[in-house]
């Protein structure tokens, strides 16, 4: 046994050496290539970073990544500076984002629940209407949205930008979801049905506990395009006190009057971090989720 | 106790299609009643309409006298037992068989008895813990029937509950479904395309063909007496012989054909007229190589040899072309490319018209 098996790589010894080296120079021609794109990618990211703890005289002086002294005053400046503490805005940030979860999750699952596994008139005709709705971009229902908003009074409030999320309008969510439960075996839903369950428990009792993934998914994608909204808050917020942390972030910078740009990268810095940490402990989901949606388990 | 069920000329149609055409069928109380046929003839959407899980585009459908074509499924006191077996994946086995009672509103008291007693039945108590992906496929298949079992309900349905599984656990699975039909004593009714499966399990088979029933009788009389050329080739294994053959003369008591050459005089009524072509079916079993154990079917060549132990194949041509095969018992060592003479038991031999009807 042992004498055999160092006569077989002799025999190849010079190829495989060859072949060995070429892959090794390709890998690591590769990899630099690869850590080469990341640090230009991370680059703005730390630049901010490091302005965020650099004195303010150096912010746009200075193009080493490593401030000559470092400082939480951009921080502490930045959180107080305003009329309104930035908590006020981080508070305002959840509330909107953790509220558009919930309704993207409870309406847009029950909506692709009635597309994937209800037989009703018009099915298909409805399902197409909604991808329709993918197409139109925001802007374009924006002012029709505003005079209805308008007139319900509800400008100046977060209802504008919670209310819909209740309303199942999410329609790349429901597509998402549509093609997941569509994954999930019908025999199941029969079988459920034999045991005597109602379309509602069904949903609920089958249906939803297993699809984590894609409402990981729907949940993480929600949070991260609600948080990082601008425009929604920016038309229907005026009063500093209900304004998001995106919206805070905007009167650092001033046109009239000096800007902060210090408390600007200070406070980025940190509305950066709910994000990463959502992402961080749901990766794992978002992944499954993407991965598994629309195939067959 | 025991259910009856009875359909009167159900059919099934998706938009214009008719996929099942006017089933009439009397399943009798504690009976276990097999369909058959192969892919597409309608035996699981026969299934699926007693379950509900289909709706039933004509006809009726009555269990225990009681009409039930608009009832809910889990209204009809049904239990159905999937192919997939449909097991919760995010439920234990517990949960899995404690679902359908929870639903039905009992008392936590009421299900843990009963779920304990469909444990023990079918010996999955140890298993009452795990996950179904923790679960190889039998036991998988012990878990969907005893979902079934818990529910006490008075009619079974099985959708080829054994197709998923290896050749060897289905045997040990089929010997297990017939005893929980002997000791429950409930109304059974089963979907297979495995003849086997048909003929070692049922009180009655129904032998059904592109949305009809072809016929329905206990195993041993389709086996004996098939009504039709499709009933003969689907029960029994290997696949009955068919030949051409000629009716040469036929009166009351009498026949006389021609096949493979010879001439075979049989001893009753043929229901067709002298020089008919006919189609003569004789069983691979019921051919023999001993001279003087019937009547000359005539000589054939071997092409192939298939030794299962317990018996031996031949795979042989006739001199006109037509291939047939023999079962002899026991081991026989026959040489390829040798001639054989094959005999034949003119009482068990049948034959078919131009329709395909037995003749």
């Amino acid at each position: 046994m042992t004498s055999s098996a160092p006569r077989l790589t002799v025999v190849t010894g010079a190829d495989d050496s060859a072949a060995r080296w070429r892959k090794r120079a390709l890998s690591t021609a590769s990899h630099a290539a690869l850590i080469i794109a990341s640090i230009l990618m991370l680059y703005p990211l730390l630049w901010m970073l490091s302005a965020s703890f650099r004195p303010e005289n150096e912010i746009f002086s200075s193009s080493t990544l490593w401030p000559s002294s470092w400082s939480l005053d951009a921080y502490v400046r930045g959180w107080n500076g305003l009329r309104v503490s930035f908590g006020t805005f981080f508070l305002n940030s959840f509330i909107i984002a953790i509220l558009a979860i919930i309704g993207n999750l409870a309406t847009c699952s029950l909506a692709a629940f009635a597309f994937a596994r209800l037989e009703f008139r018009g099915r298909s005709f409805w399902f197409a209407l909604m991808l329709g709705t993918l197409m139109l971009p925001y802007q374009v229902t924006l002012i029709p949205q505003y005079v209805l908003f308008q007139g319900l009074g509800w400008i100046n409030t977060i209802l504008p930008l919670v209310v819909p999320k209740f309303l199942a309008a999410d329609a790349f969510f429901i597509f998402l979801m549509v093609q997941f439960f569509r994954g999930i075996p019908k025999e199941l839903d029969e079988a459920a049905q034999m045991d005597g369950c109602s379309p509602w428990r069904i949903y609920w009792k089958v249906l939803l506990p297993l699809s984590t993934p894609v409402l990981a998914t729907a949940g993480v994608f929600t949070f991260i395009w609600t948080w990082d909204d601008f425009f929604g808050p920016l038309i229907y917020l005026s009063d500093i006190r209900t304004y998001t942390v995106m919206l805070g972030l905007r009167t650092f910078v001033d046109s009239t009057a000096q800007s902060d740009w210090g408390g600007l990268f200070a406070m980025s810095s940190l509305s950066l971090l709910p994000i990463f940490l959502f992402f961080l402990f749901f990766q794992r989901l978002l992944i499954d989720g993407i991965a598994t949606t629309g195939m067959k388990r | 106790m025991t259910t009856s069920v009875v359909l009167q000329k159900v059919v099934k149609a998706y938009g214009d299609i008719e996929v099942v055409h006017g089933i009439d069928l009397t399943i009798d109380p504690g009976e276990f009643v097999v369909f058959v046929g192969p892919s597409g003839c309608g035996k699981s959407t026969l299934l699926r309409m007693i379950a509900g899980l289909e709706p039933i585009t004509g006809g009726d459908l009555v269990i225990d006298g009681e009409r039930m074509n608009d009832v809910p499924p889990a209204k009809r006191g049904i239990a159905m037992v999937f192919q997939s077996y449909a097991l919760y994946p995010h439920m234990s086995v517990y949960k899995n068989l404690a679902f359908g009672l929870e639903t039905a509103g009992l008392k936590k008291a009421e299900i843990e008895p009963r779920v304990q007693r469909a444990a023990e039945i079918l010996q999955i108590v140890p298993l009452l813990g795990r996950k179904p992906r923790a679960l190889s496929g039998g036991q998988r298949q012990r878990v969907a029937i005893g979902r079934a079992i818990v529910r006490e309900p008075r009619l079974f349905l099985f959708d080829e509950p054994l197709s998923n599984l290896d050749a060897e656990l289905r045997v040990q699975m089929r010997v297990e479904i017939a005893k929980l039909h002997n000791d429950l004593g409930n109304t059974m009714v089963y979907v297979t395309h495995d003849q086997v499966e048909a003929m070692t399990m049922a009180d009655k088979i129904v032998v059904l063909n592109s949305g009809n029933i072809e016929q329905v009788g206990t195993p041993l009389d389709l086996y004996n007496n098939p009504r039709n050329q499709f009933v003969a080739g689907f029960i029994g294994s290997p696949k009955m012989n068919f030949l051409t053959a000629q009716l040469k003369s036929v009166d009351s008591k009498s026949a006389l054909v021609h096949t493979g050459g010879h001439d075979l005089g049989l001893n009753r009524a043929v229901a067709a007229k002298a020089g008919d072509t006919l189609t003569f079916g004789v069983r691979p079993e019921h051919i023999t190589l001993n001279e003087g154990s019937g009547l000359k079917l005539g000589d054939m060549r071997v092409d192939l040899v298939e030794q299962l132990g317990g018996a031996t194949l031949l795979y042989t041509t006739l001199p006109d072309g037509q291939s047939l095969a023999i079962s002899l018992e026991g081991q026989r060592s026959v040489a390829l490319g040798s001639e054989v003479t094959a005999y034949v038991d003119p009482d068990r031999c049948h034959l078919f018209d131009g329709t395909g009807a037995a003749a």
